[in-house]
């Protein structure tokens, strides 16, 4: 494998010259991004496990591994903590473990080889697809936190895993889906042969009686066992005085089924059976009810595996002052509890001592770092900087934040109403016409006897057998889906298709949807008559942020990277303060750079003209970083969040066709406003907590308004599926991508409006099928009623509807395809 | 053609047999791991 020296020799992401590590592997001398790749190389050196390199399928999956906390972790050896998710044996105990930072099969390789070759541990077997380890160990010759040690040093994170109720429930209704359908397979596959040998003359012969009981012997078990969802759903539906999808698909296969069950039984010479036709539809449809499940099931998976995720203890400062490890289950509002640097925060809380910048990203989408000082608010789940707080608890749980976002995207999931799709409202009206002209077929033959009334009445029946129109939606999402995922654009819930053309209003995310998300140096404003070159005061600069790991700093850095300058090397004395500024002496000269209110607190002189210049800088939506040289402000350092490039033509094109886009952000209203007339004036909601955007759009709901939501990141989650459609951009978290219908992945702003354009044409197709399925019935429908029907007809005619429902939905592939 | 009434009940216990086997091993958890299994073969078991 190449490794370039530019590149980092472990994660091979590109090495910025200045900013690269270097230590001694096998004796050579090779460049790291940073201290955790050195850290992780090493042990995966150490340990001999150096072919791990040659098992990465695809370099560039490789990241930077997390910072991980390696002390402090015999707690997890403590009774009372291993309680919960430890199964203890006479010699060994078992565990398992959520195990962050996997990303290919090579991993799975180092994780089990690592701690297959640890004395004691007799099992390590990883599972890729939950990114789950099961692990086994003998009690006596080596503890839990020792194998978590080892997880962590090689860059992987590993957490206890609890089972949860609502997973398992789904996880049982899916295998259970899944069993159905394996069945039906089994039987469609022999009844096909079957009907073939009937339909080729056997029907005539000695052996039609055998071949009938064989198939309705087949079919039985089919429609009760695998077509029981349907039959339950509709009978609930019923009920319930509402015709779903499943009340026509739930008469179709029993009438079909019934008539067919009636031939055989009456041992008639001239009578058609159907029971493949039963068979196959119900096979048809479970397959799409299986796929519907396992999107459903990674959704809660990837909500649950959010909460697995945080951490389970925490370190309690008791009244005399010593310092206890409890699980954060046994913990009580009020105790005061210590985080140390780097550690996953376990609880919202007041910050009661110290100072530390935390990176709140996970909840907020936003990326720089948040300082934090005496009476400011910690939420659980984030990340903590470099300092050391400690915090009074005030929510544990399912009770912070974070839970409650959680909370919220499920019970969003479990209220939102369905989406009415066209087929949906024509449904109740179809199945109330169909079963009334039976039921107008029955009467009018039962003059000529029952048989034959009832045969005539069953056959109506039959042949509207929703086939075509069961399949005139789903054929044409399914292709027009097919065509979407070609330009990256992931269509998680198919129905939402149809409906994405009608909706008239957008709501955009602000941060790291429209805009980047990453700040950037915008201008650089000297004081008049300065004494140094801007290239001087920039090196200084960049050498004092590249100690600290402030989004900031690599803003500065990039700024030099982008005027090929090199950093200083003469500095001494460097100090951090968090959230505030850095300070430090380069070239013997004292430098500070940080927030004006705490230059001034550091008794600095304020340049007026320059401190005039920020605020107007402010009210444009920037934000501003001074720069003083021996206690005099020399310079001003103008930030922001640029747009992505293509935030303003998208905007501007769904504006043409007719959108009324809206911004939503947590950030100042200032800010927000700024980006707002940027983009052309947009109407602006901002400083809105995570919880209210939800509420945003529900307010456009309550005033009869459908909603298209944008966003990314955890915050944003409620909302998009509170939304009519929710859309993800991709490099958004986990839990906003499950939570939306649509996922961009190529984090493109564009492929909005190809998915809107693509979804007209859907929509298009759809209405088109129903036509071709209506006319269909118009034509048979009568001809069933005067009981023309013949079963040869009926054969023909009813897999000809399903097939031209199912080459006008290919057309849309065609079609795109042109473009 | 009287072989069809041995051939066909057989066909059909062989055929419940897979779908016996299939339960099975949707049980045991066989289809838990799709990714990882497919390439655990691959890697070398001493290097």
């Amino acid at each position: 494998m190449n490794r370039t020296a530019s590149h980092c020799y472990h994660c091979h992401q590109i090495v910025p010259k200045q900013l690269a590590v270097t230590a001694e592997i096998n004796e050579q001398q090779q460049l790291f991004c940073c201290s955790g790749c050195v850290a992780v190389c090493q042990t995966i050196h150490v340990s001999g496990l150096e072919s791990f390199y040659q098992h990465i399928p695809n370099v560039d999956s490789l990241s930077p591994p997390a910072q991980n906390d390696l002390t402090d972790l015999e707690s997890f050896d403590l009774e009372s903590v291993q309680a919960d998710f430890v199964i203890e044996n006479d010699e060994t105990k078992q565990a398992i473990l959520l195990i962050e930072g996997i990303h290919c099969s090579a991993c799975v390789w180092l994780i089990e080889r690592a701690l297959n070759k640890m004395p004691g541990v007799q099992q390590a077997i990883v599972n890729l697809t939950q990114k789950r380890l099961k692990v086994v160990w003998l009690k006596n010759q080596c503890v839990l936190s020792d194998i978590i040690l080892q997880c962590r040093q090689l860059g992987y994170d590993a957490l206890p895993y609890q089972s949860s109720t609502a997973l398992d429930q789904y996880n049982q209704s899916k295998s259970n889906l899944l069993y159905r359908l394996g069945f039906a397979g089994f039987t469609m596959m022999n009844l096909l042969w079957i009907s073939i040998a009937l339909y080729s003359g056997a029907d005539q012969g000695e052996y039609r009686y055998f071949l009938q009981w064989i198939a309705m012997a087949l079919a039985t078990p089919t429609l009760l066992y695998s077509g029981w969802p349907f039959l339950s759903g509709a009978y609930r539906s019923i009920k319930q005085g509402y015709a779903g999808m499943d009340v026509p698909i739930a008469i179709g296969a029993l009438a079909t089924y019934l008539y067919s069950a009636y031939i055989t039984l009456s041992q008639s010479q001239t009578g058609e059976v159907y029971f493949d036709t039963v068979v196959n539809f119900i096979f048809v449809i479970l397959i799409g009810r299986y796929l519907e499940s396992v999107s459903k099931y990674k959704a809660v998976n990837a909500t649950q595996r959010l909460l697995d995720l945080q951490p389970k203890i925490a370190n309690v400062i008791e009244q005399n002052g010593e310092i206890v490890v409890k699980p954060v289950k046994a913990l009580v509002l009020g105790e005061v509890v210590r985080i140390k640097p780097g550690e996953k925060i376990p609880v919202d809380g007041c910050v009661v001592d110290g100072m530390t910048e935390v990176d709140e990203s996970m909840l907020t989408g936003e990326t720089n770092l948040v300082g934090k000082i005496i009476k400011d608010d910690v939420f659980a789940g984030t990340l903590n900087g470099a300092g050391s707080i400690d915090v009074k608890v005030n929510g544990l749980l399912t009770k912070t934040v974070l839970g409650k976002i959680i909370q919220l995207v499920e019970s969003a999931q479990m209220t939102k109403a369905p989406i009415q799709c066209t087929t949906d409202k024509i449904v109740p009206w179809f199945v109330l016409i169909t079963l009334s002209l039976s039921m107008m077929t029955f009467i009018y033959w039962s003059s000529v006897g029952f048989e034959s009334a009832l045969l005539a009445a069953v056959s109506v029946l039959i042949i509207t057998c929703p086939c075509a129109f069961g399949l005139a939606t789903p054929m044409s999402i399914a292709v027009a889906s097919g065509v979407a995922s070609v330009h990256g654009i992931l269509i998680k819930n198919g129905a939402v298709f149809e409906q994405l053309s009608s909706i008239k209003n957008i709501v955009f995310d602000k941060t790291g949807t429209l805009t980047q998300g990453k700040i950037e140096v915008k201008e650089m404003v000297l004081v008049d008559d300065c004494d140094y070159s801007q290239e001087t005061l920039l090196k200084w600069l960049a050498t004092l942020e590249s100690r600290s790991e402030h989004p900031v700093a690599n803003a500065i850095l990039n700024e030099l990277k982008k005027q090929s300058l090199e950093l200083e090397a003469n500095i001494s004395g460097f100090d951090y303060f968090p959230g505030q500024g850095v300070a430090g002496v380069i070239d013997g000269q004292s430098v500070m750079a940080g927030q004006i209110q705490w230059l001034r607190n550091k008794k600095i002189n304020i340049d007026s003209l320059l401190e005039n210049k920020a605020e107007k800088y402010q009210e444009q939506g920037y934000s501003s970083l001074f720069l003083a040289v021996n206690e005099n402000i020399v310079a001003l350092f103008v930030l922001f969040d640029p747009l992505k490039s293509d935030a303003k033509s998208t905007i501007n094109t769904l504006k043409k066709m007719g959108f009324n886009i809206s911004l939503l952000s947590g950030d100042r209203y200032s800010t927000v406003q700024s980006v707002a007339i940027q983009l052309g004036g947009l109407e602006a909601f901002a400083e809105v907590l995570p919880q209210q955007k939800y509420q945003i759009i529900q307010q456009f709901q309550q005033s009869q308004k459908t909603v298209i939501m944008v966003g990314d990141g955890i915050n944003d989650a409620p909302a998009l599926i509170m939304a009519d459609i929710g859309i993800a951009i991709g490099s958004g978290t986990d839990i906003s991508i499950e939570s939306a219908d649509i996922v961009l992945t190529h984090d493109k702003l564009e492929q909005i409006i190809q998915s809107i354009e693509l979804s007209r044409q859907c929509l298009r197709t759809i209405h088109q099928n129903i036509i071709i399925s209506i006319l269909y019935n118009i034509i048979m429908v009568p001809l069933a009623m005067m009981a023309f029907v013949t079963p040869l007809v009926a054969a023909i005619t009813m897999p000809i509807s399903s097939l031209l429902v199912i080459m006008n939905a290919s057309r849309l592939r065609i079609k795109k395809g042109k473009n | 053609m009287d072989v069809i009434y041995g051939l066909i009940p057989g066909m059909l216990l062989l055929g419940l047999l897979m779908v016996g086997i299939f339960f099975w091993a949707c049980k045991t958890g066989q289809y838990d791991d799709m990714d990882g299994e497919a390439s655990r073969i691959l890697q070398d078991d001493d290097d």
